[in-house]
């Protein structure tokens, strides 16, 4: 009996461990997404990525009281053919995909490749070469630069997968990812949304309006946008692929400069050549690998020179001097570290004052932007308190700037009486003034205080966005007979 | 000290592999960072037949800045100081880290082919040449040879 009682246990406890591995086996494979109906509901259903399209029609259209036929599946800006496998798809955990009616059952005439997922689509080598900024060549550069990466991938071809990598920064990572391209109605932003041709580079998806598509969300709102008779627009934006998405807000910014090394390019620095690559925008594949490319920007940021580009923002360009060349995309300065992106914006927020007339608090620790009407010579820091006089900056005076002996002993020849916050200052603030006081001139032009570490009186200033010529003995713009008289002292 | 990056251990390598003809460039012993390197004065220049010592150094930060380079041996030239220093752009702010300690040298070379007494360094060396270029070519050689030759 006992024995009986044993066995059947253990029959049981066997019949249950298989049942508990069979159904972890399940949960493994499990993918959980959303379908978003026109109707505007949202349905959350577990799927096998090894189901195809067809299998998610037959779930989608019981769920929701329809015909599997009536059912358009769009993801990423394509209709999905029933032969597709999800996992094809570049589908992530919690994606989307929409399911629109078919209103009236007209069988469709799209080509194969149409029903074929975005990602499938789309190659690495489109992507890779650097047609994105030279809009204005002719058609035939760009197909010549096409041809040349497409002969280096025959040879890799069986090796590489051409599956498209994409580059992002994903802010909720913060650091650099793989994304996924996802594409959206320009106008509504509605996901069910059909392209009408795949983008073929860089422009197609970062510049707007480029690429029409048929919106199946609000399909007469956006057939023609506002009685302009002009057809809506694919929007294309990007997610990081390695985070559960957060919904449809859950965006990364494109890298477009980070490329996969597809023509396997030295990097010019190191001379290594590595996976990825950051591409600089010029048309001579001037590439880094991103170590490299990290150290540039800190080397440049360091030395102040970044430029303040009118309409990129604080950016560098390639370093060989191509022309045009500067970086569009300034997030690709996310590569810095948290400390050396925060002095990123510092700098930038301060070039931008400086470039715009303004002037920066020169008290230790202040540094205070500072916009006031140019012919005010009395500033006054609402920051600090500090009030100082825009020619000299030092505290604020009546009449003429003294000049400032750079050999002089510390705090002798201060030029102002009413200086009260000079006092205040504590020692180490009061130590650091004196001895940039001592060290330094400043750029007759922006003030910026410069130290001479040897050769000649002719100095050039430092800061990228003033690059002014000066002489360190008269300190003012350097001249010929500066040359001829005291070039060397 | 931080270990010796690829980079520069590439190019030793290539420099002394497949040296530029003119120019020989070789790694102190003691500090692979410090080159000390030899230029012959270009032919059909005032520095034919001299041989010129120089002293080139990898900074921290080679190659996002330029390498330091100075003449040892005196030269007479309207781009190079009394000290040795030397006006090339390519040192300065036309600096790129895709160029080389190869390169660098070569525009050197180049620089001594082609003087260019309207970018000068030193003054009075670059006044001569714009005035009286035979007697500064005549300086250039005399110096040359005192200075450049046998030693």
């Amino acid at each position: 009996m006992l024995r009986y009682i044993l066995s059947f246990l253990r029959i049981i406890a066997t019949k249950m461990l298989q049942l508990l591995s069979s159904r972890k086996h399940l949960i493994e494979n499990v993918l959980r997404i959303y379908i978003k109906t026109t109707s505007g509901s949202t349905l959350s259903i577990e799927i096998d990525p090894k189901y195809d399209i067809k299998q998610i029609k037959n779930l989608v259209a019981s769920k929701i009281g329809a015909q599997p036929e009536e059912l358009k599946i769009i993801f990423a800006g394509k209709e999905l053919g029933d032969n597709i496998i999800i996992e094809e798809c570049d589908l992530g955990q919690q994606s989307i995909l929409h399911a629109v009616k078919i209103k009236r059952n007209v069988p469709t005439d799209q080509s194969s490749s149409k029903m074929k997922p975005l990602c499938e689509i789309l190659d690495d080598e489109m992507f890779s070469s650097n047609i994105t900024n030279s809009r204005s060549n002719s058609f035939s550069t760009d197909n010549e630069v096409i041809n040349i990466s497409n002969s280096v991938m025959l040879e890799n071809s069986t090796i590489r997968s051409k599956k498209i990598h994409f580059y992002v920064y994903c802010p909720t990572c913060k650091d650099l990812k793989q994304g996924k391209l996802r594409v959206r109605c320009h106008f509504c932003k509605s996901g069910a949304f059909t392209v009408h041709a795949d983008p073929q580079n860089w422009i197609h998806v970062l510049e707007p309006k480029q690429i029409t598509g048929t919106c199946e969300n609000n399909p007469e709102l956006c057939k023609d946008i506002l009685q302009n008779k002009e057809p809506t627009f694919a929007e294309f934006y990007f997610k990081c692929s390695e985070h559960i998405s957060l919904g449809e807000t859950d965006q990364a910014v494109p890298l477009d400069l980070i490329r996969p090394n597809l023509k396997q390019i030295q990097c010019m620095a190191c001379l290594d050549t590595s996976d990825t690559i950051f591409a600089f925008p010029c048309p001579d594949d001037h590439v880094m690998c991103l170590d490299c490319f990290k150290q540039y920007c800190l080397t440049k940021l360091t030395e102040r020179q970044f430029w303040q580009h009118p309409e990129y923002g604080y950016t560098l360009a390639c370093p060989t001097g191509c022309p045009d060349s500067f970086i569009k995309e300034i997030h690709h300065f996310r590569l810095l570290d948290d400390e050396n992106y925060n002095r990123y914006h510092h700098f930038a927020a301060e070039e931008f004052v400086l470039q715009s007339n303004g002037l920066l608090c020169p008290q230790p620790g202040c540094g205070m932007g500072i916009l006031a009407e140019p012919e005010c010579t009395r500033i006054s820091c609402q920051n600090c308190k500090y009030v100082f006089c825009r020619h000299c900056r030092q505290g604020f005076h009546i009449g003429e700037c003294d000049v400032v002996e750079n050999n002089d002993t510390a705090g002798q020849n201060f030029s102002c009486e009413s200086d009260m916050n000079y006092n205040n200052g504590n020692s180490g603030e009061l130590a650091s003034r004196t001895t940039i006081k001592i060290m330094t001139k400043p750029c007759p032009s922006c003030k910026t205080p410069t130290e001479r570490d040897g050769g000649c009186m002719h100095m050039i200033c430092t800061r990228a966005g003033c690059k002014f010529h000066w002489c360190w003995v008269c300190q003012t713009e350097w001249t010929t007979e500066c040359m001829g008289d005291h070039w060397f002292g | 000290m931080a270990a010796l990056p690829r980079r520069i251990i590439k190019e030793t390598q290539r420099l002394m592999q497949e040296p530029v003809p003119g120019i020989s460039a070789v790694p102190d012993d003691s500090n692979a960072r410090y080159f000390h390197v030899i230029v012959t004065g270009p032919e059909d220049s005032p520095f034919e037949g001299g041989l010129f010592k120089l002293e080139l150094f990898l900074p921290e930060d080679y190659p996002m800045s330029a390498p330091k380079v100075r003449f040892i041996t005196k030269i007479y030239h309207p781009n190079i100081d009394r000290l040795g220093r030397i006006c090339l752009d390519i040192l300065k702010d036309k600096w790129s880290p895709a160029l080389q300690i190869r390169t660098v040298l070569l525009s050197i070379q180049a620089l001594l082919s082609a003087p260019n007494p309207d970018d000068p360094l030193a003054n009075d060396v670059a006044e001569l040449w714009k005035v009286n270029e035979s007697e500064a070519i005549r300086n250039a050689k005399e110096w040359t040879r005192r200075y450049a030759m046998d030693n």
